[in-house]
């Protein structure tokens, strides 16, 4: 699979470099011959991350162009390669996020840089194009806790985005994000919250003011101001969150419900762990304040738990684990009944459980007959 | 680190526009709600401005964003209105939205003050400490609101009636809500009349009317010509005679003389009107002069448009005083002279002839029913002379100024 090679051999004026680290190589890739690396840990890692699946691809791309003696032969080949480079491009781009978002931030670096790395032959030095691999290296490194790297990632994307005018909404509002969440990593909350206040800007305006898109920013900002201590500003933010979850969460039980679709999947891996998360962290939240507050701010700790639960047990129902959904309505059914003000809510949580037990009862027939 | 934050703050609020910069230091101060409020008030106006499409009028404005002296302060009121909800404390939150509401006076921004006004509404109603004055006053707003709008402004206003009376309660200018409260659901409950009135539906009209006349004189404002007017509709539509007295009371008790003139005009009309169908010409005779003698007091430019429509009432008036009528008549006619205005002159001549021709007519077919030497030699000489006089049978020699002999030959020509 890996062949040796001295770099004195190399042909002058071409130098052989890692694909990782761009430092001399002395091996190579026998399958496609035109990728090297240091050594057989860098090879190893980029094999696995990104290399079994662009070998072939990078066969064609990177062989030194055959003679044509025609212009238009000269064009289309080039063509060519534009479009393959793309497809690279994209294709290393997804297999990082996945990585990413499941968590493993080794392996998503090396796809990563191929992604930029692309982004760059495709469209030259400086263009808006490589914001998206800029976001990806910056939050891998985070994930590694290499902060000062993905820093000046981040400081490179946000370089691009101020030259580049009318840039998308979208990648602004990610820029931002990732901004303010290596702030907050490194404890800069004031800057943290600028970036987060961008972010929310651009989320709704892309989105609209009550997306689950903005509500993650309205989150993340929330956190800020936990740490900060500023618990009043966390409280409100929070019950937004939950009220944009709630009613989209509603909206989708609905759609389920009246068209009854299955097999469908309403989240991916990486949201269900972040939704999941996110709910939970602010049911501890209004849990902690039952607990602690006075009785002014106690039925509506209450009244937020109801719906936080309320909002898990049909996040869970959507994701088909209907023990842990049913476990959430029974404990949203609780809040509910302590806090004695929703009428509607209550109503909608006993139509879910019930849904849920149907549900329940429906996959335990064949078990039993089994 | 800090100063190069503080660098890229700059920049960027240089580069971005002002309701970036606006929206993104609210929310950086965790103000998401006035942030939530900011935006989709700049949404809405764009929606309107999309759904108007090119050309519309509202297309031609200058953008609400464009306006830094609007979104500035907008900025400032909602986060202070929001600090205070987050404190508890309604009473701010309310007088924030109170405070936006009457920035926008303008009447391209009307809708933002309904807005304000409803929202408004909403906080006044959880301050607890007042005993419901706020939510008063916000009602109060709210019923001008819809008032504008249309005639939906009545439960409003009778909310505010229900909680400010019995109160001593006063805004800035001294009125008590109360009297307020009076004066709006009088101008409601007349509008409602209104539309009854279009539908012909004249019962229900004259309840609702009566209501107006209740909350009109319990609200004892000075401007007592909205009574006046309801009272107006109440005597065409149904008995003058009953609310003859209340009128004059309200007329008498007034220092307003165009309400006074008004009014005596109203009644006038309302008398003629139903004189056709109850006739009692003493009635209108002396509504008709006391019409008349108080448009001789007020100012003459007054009279400039009511000499003629004295002539023609003072026409009802004189059946069977023919003799007293025309001396209105001629007195019209100097009035008209005085003016210099042609067709109110050739009318007052018009009538003075008839008048005239009348009041000559009974002399004569009685000297000519009575015969006799005397009678008849005064109808000779009569005959003779064509004289604007006539010696009767009893002898008397009538008269008239040479002023009306214009009139009469008008008249025979």
């Amino acid at each position: 699979m890996s062949a040796t090679i001295n770099p004195l051999a190399n042909p002058k004026g071409g130098k052989k470099l890692c694909e990782l680290c761009q430092k001399p190589a002395y091996l190579q890739c026998t399958k496609c011959r035109v990728t090297y690396y240091c050594d057989v840990a860098h090879q190893q890692a980029d094999w696995n991350s990104i290399h079994n699946k662009a070998c072939e691809l990078l066969i064609l791309i990177r062989s030194p162009a055959p003679l044509h003696s025609w212009q238009t032969d000269r064009d289309h080949h080039h063509m060519q390669t534009q479009k393959r480079l793309e497809q690279l491009m994209e294709l290393s781009h997804a297999e990082s996020k996945r990585r990413v978002s499941e968590g493993k931030y080794e392996e998503a670096l090396p796809a990563a840089q191929l992604s930029l790395r692309c982004a760059m032959d495709v469209y030259g030095p400086n263009a808006v194009e490589h914001v998206p691999a800029y976001l990806l290296l910056a939050e891998a490194n985070m994930g590694l806790g290499f902060l000062s790297q993905a820093e000046g990632y981040l400081s490179k994307a946000q370089w691009t985005t101020m030259k580049t005018l009318g840039c998308s909404q979208v990648i602004l509002h990610q820029l931002h994000r990732t901004l303010g969440r290596l702030y907050t990593a490194t404890g800069r909350y004031r800057s943290a919250l600028l970036h987060f206040a961008n972010d929310i800007f651009h989320a709704s305006e892309e989105f609209g003011l009550n997306s689950v898109v903005s509500a993650g920013g309205y989150f993340l900002m929330a956190n800020v101001f936990v740490k900060e201590e500023k618990p009043d500003i966390a409280i409100s933010l929070y019950s937004q969150v939950t009220s944009i979850w709630h009613m989209h969460l509603s909206k989708m039980v609905e759609h389920y419900s009246q068209r009854g679709t299955q097999g469908e999947q309403h989240f991916d891996e990486a949201q269900l762990a972040e939704v999941d998360q996110m709910l939970n962290v602010m049911l501890e939240a209004q849990q902690q304040g039952v607990n602690t507050h006075q009785s002014a701010m106690l039925s509506h700790s209450l009244g937020q738990s109801a719906l936080l639960s309320h909002s898990l047990a049909m996040f869970w129902f959507l994701c088909r684990d209907h023990s842990k959904a049913l476990d959430f309505g029974r404990k949203a059914a609780e809040f509910s009944r302590q806090c004695e003000e929703q009428n509607s809510l209550a109503e909608s949580i006993q139509s879910l459980i019930q849904e849920v037990e149907k549900h329940i009862t429906i996959q335990q027939i064949p078990t039993i007959q089994q | 680190a800090k100063l190069q934050d503080v660098e890229i703050l700059q920049n960027i609020q240089f580069r971005n526009t002002l309701r970036q910069n606006l929206c993104v230091s609210m929310l950086r101060e965790g103000f998401h709600r006035s942030f939530a409020e900011f935006f989709s008030l700049l949404e809405r106006w764009r929606a309107s401005r999309e759904a108007a499409g090119p050309g519309s009028a509202l297309w031609q404005q200058r953008p609400l964003e464009k306006h830094p002296r609007k979104l500035e302060p907008l900025r400032e009121h909602l986060t202070r209105a929001e600090s205070a909800e987050r404190a508890g404390s309604y009473v701010e939150v309310y007088e924030n939205y109170l405070a936006l509401a009457r920035f926008f006076s303008e009447p391209e921004d009307r809708w933002i003050r309904y807005h304000f006004y409803e929202l408004s509404l909403l906080s006044a109603g959880k301050i607890k400490m007042d005993s419901g004055k706020r939510e008063a006053e916000a009602n109060g707003h709210m019923g001008e609101v819809y008032l504008e709008q249309g005639p939906l402004a009545r439960e409003h206003y009778e909310v505010f009636y229900n909680l400010a009376v019995g109160r001593l309660w006063q805004d800035e200018s001294g009125n008590t809500h109360h009297s307020r409260a009076c004066m709006g659901l009088c101008r409601i409950y007349t509008l409602l009349a209104q539309r009854q009135l279009q539908t012909k539906d004249y019962r229900t009209a004259i309840q609702i009317l009566t209501k107006a006349y209740d909350m009109a004189k319990e609200g004892t404002h000075t401007q007592t010509h909205v009574s006046m007017r309801t009272l107006a509709y109440l005597l065409s539509l149904s008995d003058p005679y009953q609310f003859l007295s209340t009128f004059a009371e309200i007329a008498t008790g007034l220092d307003d003389a165009a309400g006074l003139g008004k009014a005596y005009k109203a009644i006038a009309k309302s008398l003629e009107m139903c004189a056709y169908a109850t006739p009692r010409p003493s009635h209108i005779y002396t509504h008709h002069i006391a019409y008349f003698k108080f448009l001789k007091k007020t100012c003459p430019d007054f009279l400039n448009r009511s000499s003629v429509c004295v002539c023609v009432y003072a026409r009802m008036c004189m059946q069977g005083q023919y003799d007293r009528g025309s001396d209105y008549f001629s007195q019209a006619y100097e009035l008209a002279c005085s003016l210099g205005s042609v067709p109110a002159l050739r009318k007052a001549q018009a009538c003075v002839g008839v008048a005239r021709a009348h009041a000559l007519l009974r002399p004569y077919s009685a000297a000519v029913v009575t015969g006799g030497p005397r009678s008849l030699l005064a109808l000779i000489r009569w005959k003779e002379v064509r004289e604007d006089g006539f010696v009767d049978s009893s002898g008397m020699w009538v008269n008239y100024s040479d002023n009306s002999e214009k009139g009469s030959k008008t008249l025979i020509k």
